[in-house]
């Protein structure tokens, strides 16, 4: 089960955690809520990893498909506090570059 | 008699067309399965009766891939009531069949089974009645609209899995026919692979081929599971197989992953899926292997003295940047060593994560031959329900062997 928060911070960034296990059925509410964010107009986003058990391909294309559109509408996404089973993910598919990750989800937007 | 002829005409085409129907869901085979004797369960316990069936007509029988309260030994269709609900077409309800002029002959109500029937028609996607949900008791019954309301649903139930697993089972005998039918056993070299999915068919692949003294392999796996998943796989397979001809003569996987990511690039794109995969050329001579990594990343050498290398890749899964670009990469593997390839849905059964190459590298250490590799592979998998899918590639230089020079 995983349970997602979404809220947009003082800096207009909109920061999701999603909380629990990243998988092919709950990737689609991840997914669901990057798109929501962008089409309503919050461009810059960071996903607070520090709660994610475990990701899995599927959450892994969440991440990827909203990174793709926040760029796409001109913003970025980025992710923060991955878990030591989340960083594998990133590292064994060499994205660990394309989704670097930051130390919070407050500073994810500082560079 | 023009109009007697073309209603036989008529009736003897819609029962072509329905043994043909049959016969496509692949129904002909008389195998009881749980998850209809679980829908006749409820059914039975419904209208509080002495038994229900799915019943199948296969030409002249009557079999029965569900049944509660019954045997299922398959009866002549003749002597059934579900040959009538069948032709009927539409929910049949008999209270007393003793008392009904249509049925009162039949050997099943004369000798007491069946007084009351209620038969639901099962159909296939084009509409043809491939089988009947039924209930009946000895004891004539008038079921109530409410008890029918729910058998009706029931009956739908039943006709989603008597159509739907049709189509599971077609689609993965197709997927397996997609994977090398058998392990390559070459001198000085035996090359085998598994691939399990965790629904009927998946995203995962791996292919396995020799030609000029060269083996070219690969395993891939599409983000997510089932369906999805696997038509893209097969497009990704199909794709990476074309490069056979020019990786086997020398050509650089660089190259070649480049050209199979930019053509599967729109695919990818449009249906929001990525592809993790890994390609090498092993020179059976010399044990010299090129390869490419695309995000895969689960690529282990275990040497002959047992020692671990996790040959890790630089390149990213192809679906992920538009402009990306992948290099080859060089190893060896010499006498004794093995290459273990897999996908993601192995991490998923070992208790280090982290560290997977441990518990990886541990198990191909304890393993005596590639083909008791995988069956350690496939036994972990059923003994931890594996939720993904799960591949495996294993490519033995066999000790002692100098390969075919």
């Amino acid at each position: 089960m995983m349970e997602l928060d979404v809220r947009t911070d003082e800096r207009g960034v909109g920061v999701v955690v999603p909380r629990g296990r990243l998988n092919m059925v709950s990737a689609r509410s991840l997914r669901d809520a990057l798109d929501t964010l962008v089409n309503d107009g919050t461009h810059r986003i960071v996903v607070d990893l520090a709660e994610t058990t475990f990701m899995d391909s599927s959450g892994l294309g969440a991440l990827i498909a909203g990174l793709k559109t926040a760029r796409q509408a001109g913003g970025d996404l980025r992710i923060a506090r991955p878990t030591p089973a989340v960083t594998t993910v990133f590292e064994l598919t060499n994205l660990d570059k394309v989704l670097r990750p930051r130390e919070s989800a407050e500073a994810a937007f500082d560079d | 008699m023009a109009v007697h002829t073309d209603v036989r005409s008529t009736r003897t085409g819609r029962e072509e067309r329905r043994q043909r129907a049959v016969e496509a869901l692949g129904l002909t085979e008389n195998v009881r399965e749980e998850r209809f004797d679980r829908i006749t369960r409820l059914a039975r316990a419904l209208f509080d009766v002495d038994a229900s069936t799915v019943t199948v007509l296969d030409r002249d029988r009557a079999i029965y891939p569900g049944a509660a309260g019954y045997d299922g030994t398959p009866l002549p269709r003749q002597e059934t009531l579900c040959d009538r609900a069948t032709s009927e077409e539409s929910l049949l309800v008999v209270p007393d069949a003793t008392q009904d002029p249509r049925f009162d002959s039949l050997d099943i109500v004369t000798s007491g089974v069946i007084s009351f029937y209620v038969g639901a028609p099962l159909r296939d996607g084009a509409g043809n009645v491939v089988g009947v949900l039924c209930a009946f008791d000895s004891a004539a019954k008038m079921p109530s609209p409410t008890q029918l309301k729910a058998f009706e649903d029931l009956a739908v139930w039943a006709q989603q899995e008597l159509v739907g697993h049709a189509e599971r089972r077609g689609a993965r005998q197709v997927q397996t026919s997609l994977l090398p039918d058998r392990p390559l056993e070459l001198d000085g070299w035996d090359v085998a692979g598994l691939c399990l999915p965790a629904l009927a068919v998946g995203g995962d692949f791996y292919d396995y081929g020799v030609s000029h003294g060269v083996l070219h392999l690969g395993l891939g796996d599409v983000m997510g599971k089932g369906t999805g998943a696997a038509l893209l796989g097969a497009g990704v397979r199909a794709a990476i197989r074309a490069t056979h001809q020019e990786v086997v003569a020398g050509g650089d996987l660089g190259r070649s992953a480049t050209r199979v990511a930019r053509g599967l690039g729109a695919d990818l794109e449009r249906s929001g899926s990525f592809a993790t995969v890994f390609e090498a050329a092993v020179d059976l001579c010399d044990g010299t292997v090129r390869s490419v990594d695309a995000g895969l990343g689960l690529v282990l050498v275990v040497r002959a003295d047992g020692s671990c290398e996790r040959q890790v890749g630089r390149g990213r899964p192809f679906g992920v940047l538009p402009d990306d670009t992948w290099e080859q990469q060089t190893f060896h593997l010499e006498p004794g060593d093995r290459l273990v390839v897999f996908s993601d849905g192995l991490l998923d059964l070992v208790d280090d994560q982290l560290r997977w190459w441990e518990p990886v590298g541990a198990m191909v250490g304890e393993a005596a031959d590639t083909a008791s590799l995988l069956a350690h592979v496939s036994a972990l998998a059923a003994a931890h329900t594996a939720l993904d899918d799960v591949t495996v590639l294993v490519v033995h230089r066999h000790a002692g062997a100098q390969g075919a020079a």
